[in-house]
Formats: structure tokens, sequence, C-alpha cells
């Protein structure tokens, strides 16, 4: 059943990826052909376009896709070639790639990636292009660096070096000196700062630093600007730079380069260039044979023009078709990275805020009756706004939804595999593949569902020889079912195997001692059930490669709970047992701050939390009656948790009169929220609270920590509007 | 008697041995609270739990006493005694969480003591529409039980007073307020 799907699924997620590459690639070659143009020189770029033909041989290799490998091959070699200086970026180079990227286009839209590609014409136009190289000599020797520098360079930096002395760009070398700890961030400072300005060739570590804890670095830079203004940006503390100059010239006279040694000097050292992407890729040769035989070799002078198209198998006619699809974009989806949903769905978070705080100006609007026909008109629009956020909020949700059947397809192969290697027949029924649930719920689900799945296919369903024996058919049937229920997924794994004896599950955990008698005695059959969720916990007798080691279970129920979902089972003994996961369908991890008032821990969602210091209760004062600190110059007013929740005064055991301030900031405003105890960061699930605590203001929800008790998380800008407007009403009590 | 979930028609033994037949009975479960016994229907009574630890929600209503974690799930938990405003006693051994489906969640109960299960026909229930009186709305009538028919495991036997009654209540409207 997963076959056609599976497949037609892989091969969009392969057409998007590539099209996507593809769509970067054309703009990056005309960046770069306008670079060109303009005589500048733009080596990063064509590293990322070298990058990008790289990426995109690995994809179709991995696809299998050998006619679009190869020429993504041909393409790699040229552009390695143009990256290390051994051809010149003229534009029948420039050509060259714009023809193979429209060739890769073509077979993308023609959707026809298998058929092989006479790719001879534009292999011949390569080499044509790299004969025509004007060698260089090396004129790296004339200047003032010692065999030390260059004799470590890589073969890039080495071309980097030389092409930038050949266009006269003056060469400075800068000494810097980093600690041992913070070279990293010194060093990205430093690249972050020189980038604007200058190239930066090489960091070559120097040797005799006078401290082990210091590193000295030799820089190598290319820079066209003003020496002093590089100084000046650069030298930050003991920097020194100091200008490489020609032993006999002075600076900045360009030199022609001299004829150099012949090609196949330089092609040498190419067979390592990518040493990696080499082994799954044919011999550049050994396709070159073998297409040239197939097929009529092209012609040549088309490709001499800028860019000329030359034909490939196709006819004439079908080509127009193709160029016309070429414009096109082949998936109809775009690739989105997750966090940037994250943000939009912040960003909606704010607006809601915004939103409450409209509600509340009409509401005091609505006390002042001449103003009462403002008021109705403020209502109106903020209920428009409203249900437009509340769309917005649906249809980025609903952006990040995939279906099941992503993961259903996967656990297809494991069935077939797991029931071979158990010599079990079994049927798979998989409903509800439909079925939507966040993408980062799916990502996370694949493992546990495996798991359920040979646990039932190891445990549950018993061998062929004894069902027929029990008069059971002898395939068995194993079910994957999903389906919505309200705000979750349900996701029932079921077989129709020998079930779950609950007598036996007592009598294991007693035997291995993980419940006492009387405990295990007093057990409710659900009790009794959920021991399998124990760490450790095995009925099985024999060990096998499946399953029985009484690992997976519990490991099973702690991914389902750390995505905030749960796992309940129902099992009959001869009939069957069911697995039920149901999770929300949306996944809410985040980071928060774990702090603790009069005794109660309570979490913070970090995003909402600026700064946590300690309070120094000498910094309080009041205004009107309520309490606010200086912080930084500004007001902050602080609400004490442990009065907003009425907690009375418990005594936070030792540690004296100490107390703590998180500051949160919505907007503009700010609020310091007074705590006795920061226990620090943690990533949490939040979970809704019941329909009963729907009144209850000042929690978005609550969390396990990990220990048994549940811990509420503070909806902190619900708090901000509530402690804000009481300081507002008490304003404007106290102005009239 | 439509209001009435968990119907079990079928043959059943009175604790005379007499067999009842064809008539219609309903489950409950009986707990205490305080002097008197109340039930729910059993249906809709999905665990009985020791009391876990109770997270306090602050500022909400009284009889609530906080949240719990069952498996995962994110429970309220009322305080039964609070809610039908009995006096109140501290925890014991024998105080237990039921938790109980009240349509829109399920609802963790605190009560004193879980009694057993009585199966009641019809005869033996009263509903609050013909009680009349003043009673609260999530009574749904009252049980007075001829002879004990017990199902479950009786733990507290001084229950077994032909005159009991039991105060049967509906799950769903002890949230309204």
């Amino acid at each position: 059943m997963a076959g056609a799907d599976d497949e037609s699924g892989v091969r969009e997620e392969f057409l998007s990826e590539a099209q996507e590459i593809v769509e970067t690639l054309s703009r990056d070659l005309l960046l770069l052909e306008q670079s060109q143009k303009e005589g500048r020189n733009d080596p990063d770029l064509l590293n990322d376009i070298f990058r990008a033909v790289h990426t995109l041989k690995g994809l179709a290799g991995m696809f299998g896709l050998s006619s679009l490998q190869t020429l993504a091959h041909t393409l790699e070699n040229l552009l390695d070639d143009l990256r290390l200086g051994r051809v010149d970026l003229t534009q029948e180079a420039l050509d060259i790639l714009f023809d193979g990227i429209e060739r890769i286009q073509r077979i993308l839209a023609s959707g026809d990636e298998q058929s092989p590609l006479d790719i001879s014409d534009l292999e011949k136009s390569i080499d044509r292009v790299a004969e025509a190289v004007p060698g260089e000599r090396d004129v790296l020797r004339d200047f003032s660096l010692g065999e030390n520098v260059l004799g470590v360079l890589t073969e890039y930096e080495e071309h980097r070096l030389r092409q930038n002395v050949t266009q006269g760009t003056p060469i400075y070398r800068l000494r810097v000196s980093f600690g041992l700890s913070l070279i990293d961030t010194a060093l990205e400072e430093l690249k972050a700062r020189a980038r604007p300005l200058a190239e930066l060739i090489t960091f070559l570590p120097s040797m005799g630093a006078a401290d082990e804890d210091v590193i000295d670095l030799e820089v190598l830079l290319a820079s066209a600007v003003d020496q002093e203004m590089l100084r000046e940006a650069l030298c930050t503390g003991e920097a020194l730079l100091e200008p490489i100059t020609r032993k006999d010239q002075p600076p900045r006279q360009v030199e022609r380069p001299r004829p150099a040694a012949p090609r196949g000097e330089a092609a040498a050292p190419k067979a390592e260039a990518t040493p990696a992407a080499r082994p799954a890729v044919p011999p550049p040769g050994a396709s070159r044979a073998e297409e040239g035989d197939a097929v009529e070799p092209s012609v040549v002078e088309a490709s001499s023009l800028p860019n000329a198209r030359t034909p490939n198998t196709n006819v004439a006619l079908d080509r127009v078709g193709a160029d016309a699809l070429s414009l096109r974009s082949v998936a109809n989806t775009v690739r989105v990275n997750i966090q940037k949903l994250d943000h939009l769905m912040n960003v909606v978070g704010e607006l809601a805020i915004v939103r409450s705080a409209v509600a509340q100006i009409t509401e005091r609007l609505r006390s002042h009756p001449e103003l009462r026909y403002l008021s109705t008109e403020l209502h109106r629009i903020a209920r428009g706004f409203e249900r437009n956020l509340t769309e917005l909020q649906d249809g980025i949700l609903d952006v990040r939804m995939v279906p099941l059947g992503q993961v259903f397809d996967k656990l297809a192969r494991v069935v077939r595999q797991t029931a071979r290697d158990a010599r079990k027949e079994i049927r798979l029924e998989v409903k509800g593949s439909e079925t939507e649930v966040d993408k980062l719920i799916v990502e996370e689900l694949s493992d546990p569902l495996m798991h359920l799945i040979r646990n039932a296919i190891d445990h549950g369903i018993e061998s062929p020889e004894r069902r027929k024996e029990l008069g059971k058919p002898v395939q068995g049937l194993l079910g994957l079912t999903a389906y919505q229920k309200g705000n979750h997924v349900v996701i029932d794994v079921s077989d129709d195997g020998a079930g779950m004896d609950p007598q036996r599950l007592r009598r294991k955990a007693i035997e291995r001692g993980m419940v006492a008698d009387d405990e295990a005695h007093e057990m409710s059959r659900e009790d009794l059930l959920n021991l399998v969720f124990m760490p450790g916990f095995t009925t099985s007798e024999t060990i096998t490669d499946l399953s029985g080691r009484g690992v997976g279970m519990d490991v099973v129920k702690t991914n389902i709970s750390k995505l905030g979902g749960v796992i309940d089972i129902h099992s009959e003994v001869g009939k069957g047992t069911i697995v039920t996961i149901t999770l929300p369908i949306t996944l809410a991890i985040i980071s928060a701050l774990v702090i603790r008032v009069a005794g109660q821990l309570y979490a913070i969602p970090l995003a909402n939390v600026q700064e946590a210091l300690l309070l120094d209760s000498r910094a309080i004062r009041t205004v009107e009656g309520r309490e606010v600190m200086t912080l930084r110059g500004g007001t902050l007013p602080l609400c004490r948790i442990r009065e907003l929740f009425r907690m009375g005064e418990h005594v936070d055991t030792g540690r004296g009169s100490r107390q703590f301030v998180v500051v949160s900031q919505l907007g503009t405003r700010r609020i310091g929220l007074v705590v006795d105890l920061l226990l620090g960061q943690q990533d949490i699930v939040i979970k809704a609270l019941g329909k009963s605590l729907r009144s209850v203001r000042g929690f978005i929800g609550a969390t396990d920590l990990g220990d048994q008790a549940v811990t509420l998380v503070l909806d902190t800008p619900q708090i901000l509007e509530e402690v804000l407007a009481s300081n507002d009403r008490r304003g404007l009590e106290a102005s009239p | 008697m439509k209001v009435l979930p968990s119907m079990t028609p079928g043959v059943v033994r009175d604790s005379d041995g007499k067999l009842r037949t064809g008539e219609v009975a309903y489950e409950f479960l009986a707990f205490k609270l305080g002097m008197e016994t109340y039930a729910f229907p059993l249906a809709g009574v999905q665990e009985i739990l020791k009391p876990p630890r109770i997270t306090r929600v602050p500022r909400a209503s009284p009889e609530i006493l906080g949240i719990v974690s069952v498996r995962g799930r994110v429970t309220t938990v009322i305080d039964l005694r609070r809610r039908l405003r009995l006096t109140e006693l501290p925890l014991d051994k024998n105080t237990r969480v039921l938790l109980v489906d009240a349509g829109n969640e399920v609802l963790g109960m605190l009560v004193d003591a879980v009694l057993q299960v009585y199966r009641l026909y019809e005869d033996e229930v009263e509903l609050a529409s013909s009680v009349g009186g003043d009673l609260n709305e999530y009574v749904m009538g009252i049980g007075r039980p001829r002879a004990v028919r017990t199902l479950g495991r009786a733990t507290n036997q001084d229950r077994n007073d032909p005159n009991d009654i039991l105060i049967l209540l509906h799950a769903e409207p002890l949230l309204r307020r």
C-alpha cells in the first residue's frame, strides 16, 4: 500500500529541493556574471556555486538519477577549476555554466530524470575553455613571504593570494594574539570586522608565543582600502598590521601574468580536490565514452555563442515546451525552516496581547457615556481584528502540519522486515494516514511507533502454527489507526495476538522486586498493564534480537510524554492488545525558567524573561502605593508573586531574606516579578489546563518537570496586563 | 429513567438467593463523605487513585484543590466536601481520588473512602424530580437499596444497614457554579 505513495513523496521531496538549489544557482550565476563584467572577483560567490552544484550532485546520486549526477559532476569539475584559478572565469565559461544549469532545469521540468543525456557538447566546450587558460607564473616568489608561509598554503589559498597579487590588490600581514579560551569567538569577530574591507586569505598560527595560553596568529589578507583605515578597523589591542611588499618593486603595480606551466601539471592535483565526492560517481572518462557512443556529437559552433543552447536528444518542438516549463517551478511547494514559523507564531502571540489591550480600552471607554459611539466602533474593529488573528494563527499551525502517512510508510517497511525476522505472517492495516500532526511530532514519532510494532509482532502475534491451533487466521493482523479527536490526534497500534495477562504481569513485577507484594495486590487492571512502562520490565523468558530486553517500553513512554502525549494499553488475553497514543496536534516545547515562590514551583517561559537579578530591598520605592525599583535608570514596577497569588507568609527555607526579580518585557512595558528562588532553565511541554480552570487567570498551562508533581506555567503577558491595568486604574482614581 | 446511564438488564441474583429477571439495573459506585453515602454512576468512573501530589492552583475557586498528572494528563481535582459544603477533614489512609467523566473533561474527585458498587433496580431509585424539595442540581436522585448486593469488595462493612440511602450524583453539574 505504501509503495506508490512513498515513492511519489520521496520524488516530490527531491524535486522541491533540487528546484530550490537550481533557483539559487541561477541567481548566483547572474550575480557572478555581473561581478565578472564589472571586473570584480567574487571568490565567495564562486564557492557558493561550487558547493550548490556539489550538493545537487550528491542529491542526484542519492536518488539514483545518473544523468543528472553526471551533468552536475561535469559542472562541478569546471567550477573547481575556476575556483582554484586553473581556468579563467571568462564569458565563455559563464555561458557553459548557464547552459548546464538550464539543462538541469529542463531535466527537472520534464519529470524525466532517468533517460540518458548527451552532454558531450558541453564537455567539449569545457575542454576548450580549459585549454585557453593563460597559465600563471609564480608571482608569489617576488614577495617577501617566507617559505614557511608559502609552503603551508592550501591550493585554494595560494590561488586567492596569487589572484589578488595579479589584480594588484595590496597584501597585508596582520599579527594578532588571542587567549586560548576565547579564540573561537575572537576569530569570528575579527572575520566579521575584516570581511567588508578585505579578503582574508589564511590564518597561520605562529610559534614562539610567550604565554602558553595565548596563540599568536598571522593573518594574510588582501585589501584595496586605505592602509590607515584598515589598521583602524582591525588593530584593536595588540594587533599589528604591516603591508607585504614586493622584493624589488613598489606595491600596487600590476604585473601581467606570464605563460606558465602546462595545464597537465595544474590538472594533476585536481583528482584530490574533492576526494569525498569521487567514489559515488563513475569516472568521467567512462561516462563520456559511453554517452559519446550512444548519441551523435552535437553542434559545436553553437556553444561558442553567448548563452548558446545546444540541442540535446529532444527534438526541437519538444524543446519549446520544455523551455517554457523550465521557467516555472516544478513542485508547488516551499521548504521553510520550522524556526521561521515559530517566529511567526511568536509574533501572533504579541498581537494577541495587543488585542487584549484594545479590549481593555474598549471596556474603559464604555464607562464614559459621551464616548459610547467610539467604544462601539472600537469594539467592532477589535472583533474584526480578533477574527483575522485567529485565522492567521490557524493558518500558521496548518502550515506546520504533515500527514502521519509520512511515518506510516516507513513503518510498513519495518513491519515487513520484522515479520520476516520473526517468521510470522502479518497483515498490516493502515487507516487514517491522512491525519495531520505537527511536523516536529511526526519526526519524534517514528521511533516509539517502531518499537510498539516490533513488540506487537514479537510478543503479541503468535506463530502461524500456534494461531492455527487456536483457530485464528494464520495471518496476524497489525493495525495502525490514526484519527483526530478534538485537539488531539490518536494513534492506535493494535494486534490480534495473545494479549497481556494482568496476573502474569503482577507475578513478574513481584518476582523482579519492582513492586511490593501487598502493593501489587491492590493494583487495578490498568495499573498492572501499565507495569510494562516501568524501566527494566520484561515478561519475556528469552531475549530476542527484537525485544525482550526490558528496555523500550519505558523509553517509548518517555518519548511520548516529551511530546506532551499519553499512552494507554488495553489488552485482552487471547484477543490482542491495543496501544493508544494520544498526542496534541501541535507541539509546544519551550524553554522555561523554573522559580519557587512560597514553596511552590512555577515555570516562566524564557521568551518572556528579559533578565533575572537579585532583589536589593533597599532599591525598592513606592509610587502611589505600588512597589517599584530602579533598573538601569528606568522605573520597573514590581509584582510580588506571593501576594498576587495570595500565598500567605510561607517561610522559604535557608536563604535568609534574599529574593529575586525576574524582569519580563512586553513591547515597551516591563515588570519585575518578585520570586523566592531561581531554580534554573528547562525545556518543558506545556499542557493545557482543564476547562474547569478556564476562568483562572495567570497561567497558560502546566507541565511535568520530571518529578511527580505538576508545575504551573505562568502567563507572564497576562500577569503584566493585570498588574499594569490595576496600576492604571489606581492612577485614574487618584487623578480626578 | 433515561437520565440513568449504565443499564445492565439481565439476570441478577439477590442476596436472599432469589433470581430477579427481566428488570433493569443500574450500577453505582458508592463512597463516603462525612456521615453520608454518595454514589456516581459506575460507567462514568474511570479510575480510583490514592491521592497523588496535588499542585495548588492559585486564585482558583476554593473547591478546586489543584491539579495532578494522571499518566501525563493534567487533571483538575475537586474537593467534594467543599463543593457539597460539608465540614472538612484531613486526608487519611482511606482518602481516594475518583476520576470521573464530567462531560467536558475528566475530573478528579476527592472522597473520604470508596465503599462498594451497588446495583439498583428501577424501583430502588427515587429521581430528584420526584423527591421534590430543595435538592441541588447535581443530585440525580436517591437510591434505596433493599438489600445488600455486593458486586465489588466492600471496604466498610458497617454501611450494610438496610435503611441506608445513597445520594446519587451527576458529575457534570458539579463543575457549574
